[in-house]
């Protein structure tokens, strides 16, 4: 179950903060790497709620992106839906395709399930890849942003875009914690500490499983969304595993099943990206190196170093206040 | 209440539970005698659905639950605590009782509220942990309590899915005297229409609670009746008192 | 549309020459994992530095100077991986693991760009097997011919390795039972050291025999590990049944889903691997049940 700490509350309020001054503040490019930002700590929280909550490490989450992605492309562009219909049609949609195959890996755990999803994931990507009506390797072009000019907001204008996806990952946040929180995400946490007595109690698992997967690819779906207005058009490197495997990349680094690590890793992880790609063509080296040092460092994760260690200074504030209590105890006995 | 029909179980060349067929009514509270290894636990598993019989039938209030997997028959009124604890480790014990008391009262799939801020699980909560004597201990996690208190959890969490029929695999195993006793007591005041299957090592707790006994041996069923004839029967100190002084 | 029994004999050869490169690379993983409980994402990875090594080589010595020494400088490799990274990784779980080779896989691939350059390189068809041979009225390639030949030959050995010989006891009673087997005496961790060798030499050996075959690149490993994935949990992980079947049906499934169903020849493949998840969640023939 997920709870917020003091430390958790400064720091996304730090993020906030920082975004926001960042949104209003930032000229073109600065918007467009803020805005990269906010999709990919939405697909993240996502996958954070998947992975660090249920124990389902998935390798299909940039594919779903890329699935909503093209869905909101088609419908809007080519089936000629309004975008709004256009994007909540593409939201049910990933959201029942990560139904389904939440449904179909829950019986599977540890690598299978890693693998399991990876199958899924790559069957989407080699689908869109051929598949003729979705451009193939091309991809697909003039994909319209979302029309909010009833409210006075252009979202053509890149800072209202980056203010626009700030509000909906504030808003996925919000419902990422409430779907913790619900009797769901307790059961979840039941399900990841031990499955077998959740099973016991009379808990239909997979279910459980099924419906924080399908609510999971939903967010990412989303995600996928908010990328293909970003950029307006999309190709299938979208459904690419390796987008997934990055997703996980991030997750990790920034703290997995903390909620806020993954968006502090999510900012590093873009950050790091442009910083280096501008010094050097290998940054994947370099982004290589510093996962295997994290990961063989066995902290979870740059948020979960932070947590560690202010977690160990309030253990010993604990500890001192205790021992005060228990002298005065000692002196009024006396 | 509980019934089985000629339960039949190898694993390879060992025949684990062999044509065993038992008969619980409703509020009947039988303990399950037999030296380690006669088949006691194997058989547990296949009453909840954890194993499937090779052969012969499991009755649930009448109706036959043999092909039923473990969470449906759960929620038929059938609950288990383990003889090794299987619990929620990184949670409260109040997560832990809610958890349970959640899917009793169909809370643990909503999306739209909070299971354990709700009255009817808070209710179970608080009743459990007072049955169970763990209502000092709600705030802390399990991984933090003592080998005792999570004994004591391991049954509450059980007893927290409000069973008809309650299957205890030996809820005193590696506590001392003084908790056993507690567990006797705890066992003298649970509602009288719940239906108990118990196994158990202690002798004294086992005649003291039980309406009748059954003593398993290799898997088979040697001696099914009333406590005293047990006491008395040559049979069971043969197989089980025999055996338990050789260990 | 009528194909006669040629064009089948040449799909059937086609089919079987692409699943015995599969098995050269999927067998070193399946019987680590089963042995180690390691999931090496960088498997692939391997398997281009082999192709790599063999251009090199072979531009130097020819293409038997590569086929010999390559595998051999991958081993090394493997070494240098093994005794730095994987023996501290074998106690974590499978996700940490997952990521210390996905890392490894950046790693590896922005090292093959800075040594060898972006381009793609080219090597020849040894003289010995540079034509083509008449076999059941078609006419095929030697070169991939002797490619099915090595799969096979390789399989056979290894199969009378593990299965009757010391060593090869050792290994399954490892994969059973790792713990047991250190109970019994067995140096655990040693055989660990020289499974993964064995198996990081067969995946550059993949290489090395692939080079000719497809170009050179740095992204040759990534495009080769979703399939040698694919094969190892189809086949079930762990075993040599299963890596010589996943293999096989990977193959097969893959060159005839491409002739008869085009359209749909990419998603078959995963799909199957969807359905084997299903119906049997750990694969066909699981080393252990």
């Amino acid at each position: 179950m997920f709870r917020h700490n003091a430390l958790r509350c400064t720091v996304l309020l730090l993020l906030a903060a920082a975004a926001l001054f960042q949104a209003l503040t930032a000229g073109y490019f600065g918007l467009e790497i803020l805005t990269e930002i906010l999709i990919l700590a939405i697909l993240v929280l996502a996958l954070d709620i998947a992975a660090g909550f249920g124990g389902m490490v998935s390798l299909c989450h940039g594919a779903l992106m890329g699935v909503g992605a093209y869905a909101y492309a088609i419908l809007s562009a080519k089936a000629g839906l309004s975008p709004p219909v256009a994007m909540a049609a593409a939201l049910a949609l990933t959201g029942g395709c990560a139904w389904v195959i939440g449904a179909i890996c829950a019986r599977s755990h540890g690598i299978y399930f890693i693998m399991a999803t990876l199958a899924f994931g790559q069957m989407a990507y080699s689908y869109v890849f051929e598949a003729p009506v979705f451009g193939g390797d091309d991809g697909l072009g003039g994909i319209a942003r979302l029309d909010l000019s009833l409210i006075g907001v252009d979202l053509n204008d890149s800072r209202s875009f980056a203010l626009f996806c700030l509000a909906v990952l504030g808003a996925v946040y919000g419902a990422s914690v409430l779907i913790l929180r619900s009797g769901l995400g307790r059961s979840l946490a039941g399900v990841m500490h031990n499955e077998q007595r959740m099973r016991a109690l009379g808990l239909t698992v997979w279910r459980v499983k099924a419906d924080v997967f399908g609510l999971s690819g939903m967010i990412a779906g989303l995600a996928g969304v908010l990328a293909a207005q970003h950029v307006m058009y999309i190709s299938p490197g979208l459904l690419s595993w390796t987008v997934s495997g990055e997703a996980l990349v991030v997750v990790i680094l920034g703290g997995l099943g903390t909620l806020v690590g993954p968006l502090v890793g999510a900012a590093a992880f873009v950050l790091l990206k442009h910083e280096l790609s501008a010094l050097t063509p290998h940054w994947h080296l370099v982004v290589g190196v510093i996962l295997i040092a994290v990961v063989m460092s066995r902290a979870n994760g740059i948020f979960g170093w932070i947590e560690a260690c202010w977690g160990g200074r309030a253990e010993r504030r604990a500890a001192k206040a205790v021992r005060k209590q228990k002298t005065k105890e000692v002196l009024s006995d006396a | 209440m509980l019934e089985t029909r000629n339960l039949d179980k190898s694993f390879g060349a060992v025949h684990v539970t062999r044509d065993v067929s038992l008969k619980l009514e409703r509020g009947e509270r039988r303990v399950i005698l037999g030296p380690n290894g006669a088949g006691k636990t194997t058989l547990f598993n296949q009453l909840v659905g954890e194993l499937t019989p090779d052969s012969g039938s499991v009755h649930l209030a009448g109706a036959d639950v043999t092909a039923l997997p473990v969470a449906k028959r759960a929620r038929r009124g059938l609950s288990r605590s383990y003889q090794k604890n299987t619990l929620f480790d990184g949670l409260t014990v109040e997560e832990n009782l809610g958890l349970a008391a959640a899917v009793h009262t169909g809370s643990a799939t909503q999306l739209w509220s909070d299971s354990l801020a709700k009255p009817e699980v808070r209710e179970i909560v608080e009743e459990v942990a007072e049955q169970v004597n763990l209502t000092d201990f709600l705030q802390a996690r399990v991984s933090e309590v003592s080998y005792g208190v999570r004994r004591q959890l391991e049954v509450g969490v059980a007893l927290a899915t409000r069973p008809h029929v309650l299957l205890m695999d030996e809820p005193t195993s590696g506590v001392g005297p003084e908790m056993a006793k507690g567990f006797h007591d705890l066992l003298n005041n649970l509602p009288r229409d719940l239906t108990l299957l118990i196994i158990e090592h202690d002798m004294d707790l086992a005649f003291d609670v039980a309406d009748t006994i059954t003593v398993l041996n290799y898997g088979e069923v040697v001696f099914d009746g009333l406590p005293e004839a047990a006491r008395g029967s040559s049979l069971l100190k043969e197989i089980y008192l025999g055996s338990w002084e050789d260990a | 549309m009528a194909h006669d029994l040629g064009f089948w004999t040449l799909q059937a050869l086609n089919a079987l020459q692409l699943s015995m490169l599969l098995f050269l690379l999927s067998i070193g993983l399946t019987v680590i994992f089963g042995l180690m409980h390691f999931v090496n994402l960088a498997h692939g990875s391997l398997y281009a530095l082999g192709a790599y090594f063999a251009a090199s080589l072979a531009a130097i010595g020819g293409y038997w100077m590569g086929f010999f020494l390559a595998p051999v400088a991958v081993a090394g490799v493997g070494i240098l991986l093994y005794s730095g990274l994987i023996r501290r990784m074998r106690k974590s779980g499978p996700m940490a693991q997952v990521l210390v080779t996905f890392g490894l896989i950046f790693v590896m691939l922005d090292l093959t760009r800075i040594f060898w350059g972006d381009l793609a390189l080219a090597i020849d068809v040894p003289t010995l097997f540079a034509g083509r041979v008449e076999l059941l009225g078609i006419e095929y390639p030697a070169y991939r011919l002797f490619i099915i030949g090595l799969g096979l030959a390789i399989f056979a050995a290894l199969a009378f390795v593990l299965g009757r010989t010391q060593i090869g006891a050792m290994i399954r009673a490892g994969v059973d039972n790792d713990a047991m087997a250190s109970c019994l005496g067995i140096n655990v961790e040693r055989l660990f050291f020289i499974v993964f060798c064995v198996g990081c030499a067969l995946a550059g050996l993949a290489g090395v025999v692939a080079a000719p075959l497809l170009s050179v690149t740095p992204d040759m490993g990534l495009q080769i590990l979703i399939p040698t994935l694919i094969v190892i949990v189809i086949g079930g992980l762990g075993s040599l049944k299963g890596a010589i079947a996943g293999s096989l049906i990977y193959g097969f499934v893959q060159t005839f889903g491409a002739v008869l169903a085009p359209q749909l020849a990419s998603v078959l493949i995963y799909a199957l691997l969807a359905a084997v998840l299903v119906i049997k969640p750990v694969g066909l023939f699981p080393a252990k049940g």
